[in-house]
């Protein structure tokens, strides 16, 4: 399959996905992600009409329509509200992640424990069994509870770090997700975060990371303010946001004069000075709307990271290639050249629909229909 | 770091490879992740069924707030499709959102296939056969059908220049 082989997608330093056998964990995994850009809201925001988004991507969304993303509802930029709650679950979610992943996912273990889930009885075993069969559909343990809170489904039975570990451990050999303590500080930490946490020179497993979060707030909004040395009238201008101006009114003079002021490059025609005064404004906007937000250097940084990006792209002619499909024989052309590309995704496709057919002829022996295709 | 438009199209291609609708799969072209290459299998059970039909997209820098431009390069036969390979389809003009995906326009184009729009007539006679003449109509779907498993394939209308094609039926 391309995953492995591509070079593009390993450039996309990305948490692995939970395994199909968890769907509890796969959704919230997705309810954390933003429908435009697809990863993880940043400095969320919720519209009028209740979606959120990452605040930089419904800005740039609005500069283009007027509509929400999701429900098509009209919106507009004076609807946006910082989403407080959302910001604090995601980015305890990105924090726990790894956590739970060890906990769904280990490392295979020497030991296959003992199988037979179902003969155990209900109540503390759910948290074993999980541990247990983690390829098990998750229906046989989870069937008690499929619709009620899985939240705390997931908090207090299958991640048990705090929760009493071992009583009913004798019927249980010790796997990879039980709690042990450290052979070296006995602190009590999962088996499988043992050997890090030794290589870190046993740093206690928890608490260390809550006082450190609310420094961060108060040191994040310092550096909004530093770098933007002493004027004071820089550091007004900072805790505002920036209101559009109307581009069509406005002169390139009255564009360089306002990225001026924000030490950013006034080179180019209206057409580059409106699009940089655009970007900018929804890079500072949006930096606004998280409680940890980037010094402004560091948002000129990215400007200019994209402008570079950009140059580079039309120094290598990629425009150009580009243009050069827009007529019937450029597109020719391109087909040609890349009929050996089309040729692979074609027989990608066969390969699958064979992997499919065999795998359900695999599971439904004796059926001779034809396999459904929706 | 790259803009928005290549990371989100890197995820884009990472959920294609990843998740793939039955009868699609595309990827970006190796020297330039703005261009993607795909084929899209005719639905079965469908006049289409069988045929391997190639497509190129386009992004720009403000995908995913624009759409990409779509372009069917072999010969199609469809109410919606324009003799030089362009859709008519409403997610990829007027009812776009950045919530799509490549996978979602895909998959939007394949369900198209079978399910033509009959108020947006981009070939009027594919619209008209569709519409009068279903056995002439679909007689001219399976001919595109055969086209398509060609190596290079009949593609897009153009001027009287020869294709490459060996073709005996006639277009």
């Amino acid at each position: 399959m391309d995953m492995s082989s591509h070079p593009l997608l390993a450039s996309l330093d990305e948490p692995p996905p939970f395994p199909p056998s968890y769907p509890q964990l796969r959704r919230l995994d997705r309810s954390v992600v933003c429908q435009i850009c697809k990863e993880p809201f940043q400095a969320p925001v919720s519209i009028q009409c209740g979606h959120s988004f990452c605040s930089a991507c419904i800005r740039s969304s609005l500069d283009a329509m007027k509509k929400c993303p999701s429900c098509n509802e009209p919106a507009s930029e004076g609807h946006i509200r910082r989403n407080r709650a959302l910001e604090e679950i995601t980015d305890s979610w990105e924090e726990s992640r790894p956590v739970i992943h060890g906990l769904a996912h280990p490392p295979t273990s020497k030991k296959r424990p003992a199988p037979e889930p179902s003969s155990k009885p209900a109540s503390s075993t759910g948290v074993k069994r999980m541990k247990q069969s983690p390829r098990a559909e998750g229906s046989s343990s989870r069937s008690q509870s499929p619709t009620k809170s899985r939240k705390s489904d997931i908090v207090e039975s299958d991640i048990p770090i705090d929760l009493d570990e071992d009583e009913n451990d004798e019927v249980l050999e010790l796997t990879e997700n039980d709690e042990a303590p450290c052979p070296l500080c006995q602190a009590s930490l999962p088996i499988s975060s043992i050997p890090m946490h030794i290589e870190k020179g046993c740093p206690p497993p928890k608490g260390k990371t809550n006082g450190m979060r609310k420094g961060n707030q108060k040191a994040d909004w310092k550096k909004v303010f530093s770098g933007q040395g002493t004027s004071s009238k820089a550091k007004e201008v900072e805790m505002k946001r920036i209101t559009k101006p109307n581009y069509s009114l406005a002169t390139p003079a009255d564009l360089r004069g306002l990225l001026s002021e924000y030490s950013l490059s006034t080179t180019g025609d209206k057409s580059a000075l409106v699009a940089r005064v655009q970007e900018w404004i929804i890079l500072f906007n949006s930096n606004l709307d998280t409680s940890h937000p980037s010094s402004l250097s560091a948002l000129r940084a990215k400007m200019s990271d994209v402008e570079a990006s950009k140059k580079r792209d039309k120094e290598k002619g990629k425009d150009e290639m580009i243009n050069q499909m827009a007529s019937t024989s450029g597109l020719r052309k391109y087909a040609k050249e890349s009929g050996g590309e089309f040729e692979r995704l074609k027989r990608e496709i066969i390969e699958r629909d064979k992997r499919r057919k065999e795998e359900e002829e695999g599971k439904g022996s004796g059926r001779d229909n034809a396999i459904e295709v929706e | 770091m790259s803009t928005a438009a290549k990371r989100r199209l890197i995820r884009d291609f990472k959920r294609l490879a990843s998740d793939p609708p039955i009868g699609i799969s595309g990827s970006p072209n190796p020297d330039n992740i703005m261009i993607w290459n795909a084929v899209i299998f005719g639905p079965p059970d469908t006049p289409f069924e069988d045929g391997s039909f190639r497509l190129t997209l386009t992004f720009s820098d403000s995908y995913p707030n624009k759409p990409p431009t779509v372009r069917f390069v072999s010969k199609m036969f469809h109410p919606n499709i324009y003799a030089n390979g362009e859709l008519c389809l409403d997610i990829l003009q007027n009812r776009w959102s950045p919530t799509y995906d490549v996978a979602a326009i895909l998959t939007s184009v394949q369900s198209l296939l079978n399910d033509p729009n009959p108020a947006s007539p981009a070939n009027v006679d594919a619209a008209q056969l569709f519409k009068e003449n279903l056995k002439e109509y679909e007689r001219r779907v399976k001919q595109t059908v055969e086209q398509s498993w060609l190596d290079n394939p009949d593609e897009i209308e153009s001027e009287p220049t020869a294709s490459t094609s060996v073709q005996a039926v006639p277009a």
